[in-house]
């Protein structure tokens, strides 16, 4: 058993909806590993994310790296689809001039297929998101698929 | 190549021409209308404008705001955060030039100390026999309380686009510092 974080490309999961997109700083950039890459929004708030997992993952660490981020929601769903999500997280972020915000999350372990990152309000016009990083306890042997 | 969308606030006060300019704007200039209507809190019209010298463009979703102080506790709900502003004056009136520094204030606490793009606009300048408020006295207002300045008719379909591709593009340019900024973080 080791530490995976979910939230990777690598490890299948995907960004299958955002409600902004600027070609040169795509919503996959949140699922590469890399904090130098990002998604940016592209204008007036709401705006939100939904990443999918490759299979039903438990999750007990939840961390996001962002810029300009003021309130945030983050919800979960356990559906084979992505419907039916749960509040599992609503926080008032602080924002320091020129610093990367870096938010842990902690919880009893939660699972999920798909999780929805909604971006209520920000300290300017627009945010970027760099990472998104769910950490769970995953057993090698299941690598089963729906 | 990116699509922006920017909430534009078009407030001023009643009949100096809100509406006209927003559907003239909106309809590419096909139709001035001739008869007065109140605006009741607000009318939300949405246009597309592509910045010169790239692929991207701007949604304006546009909020033209009634003039009338009635309306105005409706107004400060439908009003938040927004992403740019412009206000409109008629340069045949005095108060309505006067009272662009009320309006201003208003949306200004609604940014809650974000700079926003801002534009002052004075129409009806096809009126040059009632004319009262000098270009050079609105430009130095504008210039002094962080707004770009235009002037227009909208009766003379002159200079109508103007004020929209002012805040399109200052929008633009806002979030090409903002992708800047985010580049620098890592």
């Amino acid at each position: 058993m080791k530490f995976t974080d979910y939230c990777l490309s690598s490890e299948g999961a995907g960004v299958i909806l955002a409600t902004s997109s600027d070609e040169i700083h795509p919503p996959e950039n949140i699922i590469d590993g890399r904090s130098e890459t990002f998604w940016t929004t592209t204008g007036m708030f709401p705006q939100e994310f939904i990443i999918s997992f490759h299979k039903c993952v438990t999750i007990s660490k939840l961390k996001i790296q962002c810029y300009l981020v003021q309130r945030l929601q983050i919800e979960k769903s356990i559906s084979k689809d992505p419907v039916d999500f749960e509040q599992c997280i609503e926080k008032e972020l602080l924002c320091k001039d020129g610093e990367l915000q870096m938010e842990d999350f902690s919880f009893p372990e939660i699972q999920a297929t798909y999780l929805r990152v909604i971006i209520l309000s920000a300290f300017d016009a627009f945010v970027s998101v760099h990472r998104v990083i769910a950490e769970g306890l995953s057993q090698e042997s299941s690598n089963s698929i729906f | 190549m990116v699509k922006l969308a920017a909430k534009c606030i078009v407030a001023g006060d009643s009949a100096v021409g809100k509406t006209a300019l927003v559907q003239m704007f909106c309809n590419d200039g096909a139709h001035f209308q001739k008869n007065y209507t109140l605006t009741i809190g607000v009318e939300l019209l949405m246009k597309t404008v592509p910045i010169p010298g790239t692929n991207d463009s701007v949604e304006l979703f546009l909020f033209d705001s009634a003039g009338k102080e009635l309306f105005s506790e409706i107004l400060d709900k439908l009003w938040e955060q927004p992403n740019a502003l412009c206000i409109v004056y008629d340069v045949t009136n005095e108060q309505s030039f006067s009272n662009s520094a009320k309006w201003l204030e208003r949306l200004r606490i609604q940014t809650s100390g974000i700079h926003i793009p801002g534009v002052l606009v004075g129409n009806k300048i096809d009126l040059t026999d009632r004319r009262v408020v000098e270009r050079k006295q609105a430009q130095q207002w504008a210039e002094a309380n962080g707004l770009e300045y235009c002037e227009i008719s909208v009766k003379e379909m002159e200079n109508f686009e103007a004020p929209f591709h002012i805040v399109a593009n200052s929008f633009h340019r806002l979030y090409k510092e903002k992708v800047e900024i985010f580049n620098s973080l890592v």
